[in-house]
């Protein structure tokens, strides 16, 4: 047995004993966001556009990691909007950024690695930086706005006569609570992904400026920070869509109570 | 009322765009005006005229073009400061390695004096996009958390400045402390986050806990399945920008990276509980325990996801080149995916089982009178 199927049926067995039947959607989300992830790659390998094969992904990777939560119905719904709202923001963002800053490709840093492979594949590297950058993002997407979500969805389950807007203030408050925290997963998760490259950052004496223009620093950072934005952005973009959903359920009992 | 409320509010909304988009701005104009703080000469595009093309193709059938371009412009640094020059450059529509210039970009160049004053490009210069996409991120930060932002923000630095002395410390010892330093950073880092989101107290002693013993069982239980199966199918050779021992570099890696996601969950979990506690202390350490669980089952998934997807997008521009260089899906994916795909499950483990040591200690320490 391999040590990766190893440390695979290792989780498995954890999350079946914290979770149950739980435990065992929880990891057939990640093994099935693997698979997804893994056929983006071949359709972009034959050259469908990136770009677009990133999105229709992402939509599917949202969808899965969110109502395969256990959070409920109402909960992962307005998660899953929020989350495809937020996605269409960063896309906006990313897309000028990425052909601003030019980190598409490979560095210097990656030269040792390439060597024997052919460069010129006839696919944009700036288009599959773009692919990643929103990739990376999603986790933490998904992640906030389903804690915000069920946060809102427990208060409306417990005060149902709640005004939208009492709702949305309340949001802000529980938004600000788990995005410290959700910030220092993204950033770990930067420092853990990165730290080769920060070792060899100092091993060869790079300059604070050419740390910063770096072709594979940038592509990391910009990445991450991406990936921020969009947790930042989660905290009024699902709230807004949970207080949409309840005024339109409030107006609907309203004129149903008034015939 | 309701409108004057509203007006203000919306003036302030306006008043606060107002001032992001001058930051930002301001943050634009002063990078794009910084090249006398570069030792490396800087070139300024002026004009491009575009050269022949010649299409290429490789033994795999890959199709891709090959353009010359001529760019003019000006140095606009060191002792050469507004000498004009013709530099040639070529890119390819992949534009792995290569990059296509366009008027008005700037670019570092390296200046040859022999015979003549020639240079050939080195890399774009890209500090205005990436300190205008922090400038943004900042702003919203501290629009969207207020206060709040601030303690989030001096998180993030103060946990970079550690990160970048212990990357020092490490290179000192040639990488061969990698595990106990980064061990020792881990505590440290733990300490100061969890301070900084709750405070000192019992809670923060709790959760304080649970993270290190959850990430040290973690790291054990990794060693463990490394011993049993003898690193079968672990591509260390794969793993990027290694200048030293690989292996204990990836074990340093995932516990650095799996360190905030940890964090995270043993915060909401603890908090949670103490609150549970507090309101109905006739709760036994048991059912305080499996109302932990309960609120761990919900959180794991995503929290897992979050990491998988920062460990395994950026393989991806790897994984592509190797699919379009013949290679099989099997090995693409080994020598790209693989090492990623180990450090979402090491991390998968860890926060599955903070769930059960933050639930454990919270139910074993946390008293009902504890705010």
């Amino acid at each position: 047995m391999g040590s990766l199927t190893a440390l695979g049926a290792l989780l498995l067995i954890l999350m079946i004993i914290v979770g149950g039947k739980q435990g065992i959607s929880s990891f057939l989300s990640m093994v099935i966001n693997f698979g997804i992830l893994f056929f983006s790659i071949v359709l972009i390998a034959f050259h469908l556009p990136p770009i677009a094969v990133t999105i229709v992904a992402s939509v599917i990777l949202l969808s899965i990691t969110i109502f395969w939560s256990s959070a409920s119905d109402n909960a992962s719904t307005t998660a899953f909007q929020a989350s495809v709202m937020i996605l269409i923001i960063l896309i906006v963002i990313i897309i000028p950024i990425e052909y601003w800053a030019r980190v598409g490709g490979f560095g210097l840093e990656d030269s040792e690695e390439l060597e024997g492979l052919s460069m010129y594949v006839g696919i944009s590297f700036t288009k599959l930086a773009i692919s990643t950058a929103i990739l990376s993002s999603l986790g933490a997407i998904a992640e906030a706005s389903i804690a915000i979500a069920s946060g809102l969805d427990e208060i409306t389950i417990q005060h149902p006569k709640i005004s939208s807007s009492q709702l949305f203030l309340d949001g802000i408050v529980i938004g600000k609570q788990i995005i410290g925290t959700a910030v220092n997963t993204l950033f770990f998760g930067f420092f853990g992904s990165s730290m080769g490259l920060f070792i060899w950052f100092y091993g060869l004496n790079y300059s604070f400026g050419d740390i910063i223009n770096d072709k594979v620093f940038a592509a990391e950072l910009i990445a991450i920070i991406i990936s921020l934005i969009g947790v930042v952005l989660t905290i009024p973009g699902t709230t807004l869509m949970m207080s949409h959903r309840l005024k339109k359920i409030q107006d609907k009992e309203k004129s149903e109570s008034g015939k | 009322m309701w409108t004057m409320a509203f007006k203000l509010k919306s003036r302030m909304t306006w008043i606060q765009v107002l001032i992001v988009v001058i930051f930002c701005l301001v943050a634009v104009f002063l990078t794009a005006h910084d090249d006398s703080l570069y030792s490396e000469p800087i070139f300024q595009v002026t004009k491009v005229t575009n050269g022949k093309v010649t299409k290429m193709s490789d033994e795999f059938h890959n199709v891709d073009y090959y353009h010359q371009q001529l760019l003019s412009g000006h140095i606009t640094n060191g002792k050469y400061a507004g000498k004009h020059l013709k530099i040639q450059n070529a890119y390819s529509n992949s534009g792995a390695m290569d990059h296509q210039y366009r008027t008005n970009q700037k670019l570092f160049i390296v200046l040859h004096t022999s015979p003549k004053l020639h240079a050939t490009v080195k890399d774009l210069k890209r500090d205005t996009p990436i300190i205008f996409l922090l400038a943004l991120a900042v702003s919203l930060l501290f629009i969207i958390l207020k206060f709040r932002g601030v303690t989030v923000i001096s998180s993030i630095v103060i946990n970079t400045i550690l990160f970048w002395l212990a990357v020092k410390i490490d290179h000192h010892n040639n990488g061969a402390a990698v595990i106990p330093i980064f061990s020792i950073l881990a505590v440290i880092f733990c300490i100061i986050t969890l301070f900084l989101v709750m405070g000192w107290n019992r809670k923060m002693l709790v959760t304080l806990s649970a993270v290190i013993s959850a990430t040290a069982i973690t790291i054990l239980l990794t060693l463990l399945v490394f011993g049993v199966t003898h690193e079968k199918g672990m591509y260390y050779e794969s793993m990027q920008y290694v200048t030293q021992l690989p292996k204990p570099l990836f074990l340093a890696e995932v516990l650095i990276g799996v360190l905030g996601a940890v964090m995270d969950e043993a915060t909401d979990i603890v908090a949670s509980l103490a609150t549970l506690k507090q309101e109905r202390p006739e709760l036994s350490k048991l059912q305080v325990f499996n109302s932990g669980r309960q609120i761990g089952k919900s959180i794991m998934g995503p929290l897992i996801n979050v990491l998988f997807f920062i460990f395994m997008a950026e393989t991806l521009p790897m994984t592509l080149l190797y699919l379009k260089n013949g290679n099989t899906w099997k090995y693409s994916f080994s020598m790209n995916m693989s090492l990623g795909m180990t450090s979402s499950l090491i991390s998968g483990i860890g926060i599955v089982l903070t769930v059960i040591l933050s639930s454990l200690f919270a139910g074993l320490l946390i008293k009902g009178d504890e705010r």
